[in-house]
């Protein structure tokens, strides 16, 4: 086959172009599009977010700068620090479960099975154990639950919750039935948490024959917890946040 | 028309196994200059079966129209008017014309278009 000058001048300047293209094409480039609209507004919404974002930190920054220096000029008068320790007191003893606190919520009343027919083969299946007081427990935390006590002990981070025969071992010491559980929190979720269709308390309910009798209460008296915290191994490492 | 193809294609080839990629902020520039070459490998495939076909012509169209396209989509740039406008008109209405020819060309070899 005959090449003459020109197709081969053709064929080796189009060699050159494809370089050319595919080079392009290899650095991904964002296509120049030309601004919609409503990539505008978009735009927009992200800046105006990020915005009022950025003025959240600024205000906590302030916040926190304020704070800071009103601990340094505590420093120098005796009865306003002492005012600012009784605050922070207050508020370690209700984290810790030291102070009794007061506020709405709700009473679950938990009995064993009052029928006289029961429920399955197993006796075990009417009884009210250890799990299911614990099961409720965690659906009250999850729903929110600031202060929890069962038959007036506190429950605290330390707080064991064991099956003891017929009763249940809290804080060092036997409760039994009937288990009263009371919680302090947003009445709303912490009734669903136990109340609703699916929930572990409506399946003791319905379906075991369990007694279970949850209860809206405007103003529940949750007691301190009586104990201490000794810590023999575990030592405090380091300054944490808060 | 074949011989473009396959130039194109193997240079692509070649492009994509090289390790070399262009710098991003003159990406408008190449792009331009490569719609420039675009045109003027029409433009020798047409002269090309016109049996008009000229080296020095061809050449100097392959090279100085590229170099002028990104020149123009450069001082674009620099005065903030889209220049590049003009070359992206300019060559893409010559591609199909050129096209248009090239088509011509090859349906009816024998015709009067020859």
């Amino acid at each position: 086959m005959q090449i003459d000058k020109g197709k081969f001048l053709i064929l080796v300047s189009s060699i050159g172009l494809g370089i050319l293209i595919s080079t392009m094409m290899k650095s991904n480039l964002e296509s120049y599009v030309p601004v919609t609209l409503l990539s505008l507004e978009v735009m927009q919404e992200d800046l105006k977010f990020i915005n009022s974002e950025v003025n959240e930190l600024k205000d906590e920054f302030k916040e926190k700068e304020e704070e800071l220096k009103s601990i340094k000029g505590l420093s120098y008068s005796d009865s306003t620090i002492v005012d600012k320790l009784n605050i922070d007191l207050v508020s370690s003893k209700s984290i810790s479960g030291h102070m009794a606190l007061e506020g709405p919520g709700i009473i679950i009343k938990m009995y064993d099975n009052p029928e006289d027919e029961i429920i399955g083969q197993d006796v075990n299946d009417d009884v009210i154990h250890d799990v299911d007081v614990l099961n409720i427990l965690n659906d009250l935390r999850v729903a929110g639950a600031e202060a929890i006590s069962i038959n007036g002990e506190r429950v605290v981070s330390s707080s064991e919750l064991k099956c003891r025969g017929p009763v249940i071992g809290i804080n060092g010491i036997s409760i039994g039935t009937p288990f009263i559980i009371r919680a302090i929190g947003d009445q709303k979720l912490l009734m669903a948490a136990v109340n609703a269709p699916g929930t572990y308390g409506d399946a003791l309910k319905n379906i075991f024959a369990i007694g279970f009798e949850p209860e809206v209460e405007d103003d529940l008296f949750i007691p301190a917890y009586s104990g201490n915290f000794s810590f023999k191994y575990a030592k405090p490492k380091g300054e944490g946040d808060k | 028309m074949i011989f473009a193809l396959i130039g194109i294609l193997v240079g692509a080839v070649i492009g994509f196994l090289l390790p070399y990629t262009y710098n991003t902020a003159y990406s408008l520039y190449i792009t331009v200059a490569i719609l420039a070459s675009l045109d003027s490998v029409f433009g020798g495939i047409r002269s090309n079966l016109e049996n008009k076909f000229d080296i020095k012509v061809f050449l100097s169209g392959f090279f100085g129209n590229s170099i002028l396209a990104a020149f123009l989509a450069y001082i674009g740039d620099r005065l903030g008017v889209p220049l590049y406008f003009a070359a992206i008109f300019t060559f893409g209405g010559r591609i199909f014309d050129n096209f248009a020819s090239i088509r011509r060309l090859l349906l009816y070899k024998t015709s009067q278009y020859k």
